[in-house]
């Protein structure tokens, strides 16, 4: 299948699905040419979830990914939840085939049902560091997402039962750390990687109702 | 970190004219509860604060109203008041760290506090030691009437159990796994789980656990919600770190309520839902055998809150009526 046609159809996948974690480049696959990164996931994150983001290689000595994802998860609703990332990615480390790469996102997100709405702003950081040979890579990961601030908006239907709930800014609403292993492998302008790991709260607890995530995920270089 | 925190906040405060709350501030994101407001009806007792009130008339038989969660609250079972028209002193509580009753630590709570509370309510309200007392228990509030009669055989004088979970820790898991059996891609999973990457707290964040608590009754009136409600079921507060403790404690201790039922021959009233796709007459017939002398009902066109919603109330209030009346 020529390139084109691979690009319109992770394009028309992803916009018909619904996702998750941070993109995995898998950095020794990458060549100078190459400037774009487009990405396909599908997975748990706190939710069955599916998603699609873009890369952008900067030229720079030391490799920068500056990227942005957006994901859906799963339900009858698909339009009522969501979650935007904006950030980069810095590979900080490179000895050999070992890699280190620090990770920052912006994150926007939402959440609604019948009784409430959430309009988060969050921030995402999390380090990966492994082995990387040009066909596949290994690593292991570990991050902190904060929920920094939260507008909570609770509807008529809560406000029957509480009347005096408030609506407006919430400050703090709490965070999750996670940490898992990814692996991948790369043929050609592609790579193909699954990640998974487990969540706990900023307290160490793991308070999820599902506190493990995992994500299949698919890169197109070019 | 902070400083960016609050940058970004002034921008959002700047652009919206919203006010900045914090969420542990009590009375912003649930009410009140009795020892923040002295307003609500209380009453003291073995060293806590519980949210109650009673209607009829003091010297009347006497009903205890025990209600589910663990963790909710009595507010749905106010359709019970309506028993203090037919002569009945009715009596109602938030079981302690519950609903509108003063939170505790964690550690404060036990499956015996709750039925020395249980004893220390009924002793608060009766009126004299010839009082008839009748305990009815929805969901969680029927187990633990079971446990109270199961330690207690010669302390009441009837019971009205409605759809408990189990007696037995195994039944309790199962029917639980049944009740939270949500489809993978349904629209009421991602409600309960999308949530944890907006809210976490640790375990005296109370007003957020409890706030995230009471989210999760979003699935009370769904079609995907096997327990058969027809809408969302009101609630003051529902107490998160009560309903974690008491699971915890259930897998810790795995109770069985039942050793001493058969010294228990008074008749027990056991009905059970219609709609609960998750419960059954099957299952029904197999919990309330562990009691020796039952009066085993079908309250049609009811969900698991069958007492809630007016259907429910209709078949239930006549059946339940009756059978106090039988044992008075």
């Amino acid at each position: 299948m020529k390139k084109t046609n691979w690009i319109i159809t992770t394009i028309l996948v992803a916009a018909l699905s619904v996702s998750a974690v941070a993109q995995s480049p898998n950095w020794a696959s990458i060549t100078p040419d190459q400037k774009h990164i487009a990405n396909l996931n599908f997975g748990w994150d706190y939710s069955l979830s599916l998603g699609l983001g873009y890369g952008y290689k900067i030229g720079t000595k030391i490799p920068i990914l500056i990227n942005g994802q957006f994901s859906i998860p799963a339900g009858e609703n698909l339009d009522d939840d969501f979650k935007a990332k904006l950030g980069g990615q810095v590979r900080l480390v490179k000895a050999g085939n070992f890699m280190a790469t620090a990770i920052a996102y912006g994150i926007y997100r939402r959440y609604e049902t019948e009784i409430v709405k959430f309009q988060n702003f969050g921030s995402e950081f999390t380090g990966v560091a492994g082995f990387y040979k040009p066909h596949w890579y290994a690593a292991g990961e570990f991050g902190f997402d904060k929920a920094v601030v939260t507008h909570i908006n609770n509807s008529e239907v809560r406000r029957q039962f509480n009347p005096s709930a408030a609506d407006g800014w919430f400050i703090p609403m709490g965070g999750n750390f996670h940490y898992g292993i990814q692996t991948g492998c790369s043929v050609k302008f592609m790579d193909a990687y699954i990640k998974i790991g487990k969540t706990v709260d900023q307290y160490l607890k793991p308070t999820a109702v599902i506190p493990y995530y995992f994500q299949f995920g698919t890169n197109m270089r070019f | 970190m902070k400083r960016l925190t609050v940058i970004i906040l002034g921008i959002f405060v700047l652009f919206t004219g919203c006010e900045e709350y914090d969420p542990r501030e009590p009375g912003l994101l649930v009410p009140m509860t009795v020892d923040e407001d002295s307003s609500i009806p209380s009453i003291s007792v073995n060293n806590t604060m519980l949210h109650a009130e009673s209607f009829g008339n003091p010297d009347d038989p006497m009903i205890v109203v025990l209600h589910g969660g663990p963790g909710s609250d009595y507010r749905y079972l106010l359709n019970c008041k309506e028993f203090s028209d037919y002569g009945y002193h009715v009596v109602f509580y938030d079981q302690r760290g519950s609903g509108l009753s003063k939170r505790e630590n964690k550690s404060a709570y036990s499956l015996q506090i709750m039925l020395d509370d249980l004893s220390a309510v009924i002793e608060f309200y009766r009126s004299s030691p010839e009082q008839k007392i009748t305990l009815l228990g929805h969901s969680w509030g029927a187990m633990l009437a079971t446990a109270y009669i199961n330690q207690f055989p010669n302390a009441i004088d009837g019971a009205i159990l409605c759809e408990p979970g189990g007696f037995v820790w195994k039944d309790i898991k199962d029917y639980v796994s049944r009740v939270r059996g949500f489809g993978i891609t349904s629209e009421i999973l991602n409600d309960a789980t999308y949530l944890d990457q907006f809210i976490t707290g640790k375990e005296t964040d109370h007003e957020k656990l409890d706030y995230k608590f009471g989210l999760s009754t979003v699935t009370d009136g769904s079609e995907d919600n096997p327990v058969g409600d027809i809408d969302d079921v009101p609630f003051w507060r529902l107490g998160a770190i009560v309903n974690r403790a008491m699971f915890e404690i259930g897998e810790r201790v795995k109770p069985d309520w039942t050793g001493n039922l058969n010294s228990f021959n008074t008749k027990v009233l056991f009905v059970y839902s219609e709609r609960n796709r998750a419960y059954g007459t099957e299952y029904a017939q197999h919990v309330s055998s562990a009691y020796p002398n039952v009066q085993l009902v079908r309250i049609d066109g009811a969900g698991h809150e069958m007492i809630t919603f007016p259907t429910g109330w209709n078949n239930f209030f006549p059946i339940a009526l009756n059978y106090i009346n039988e044992i008075k």
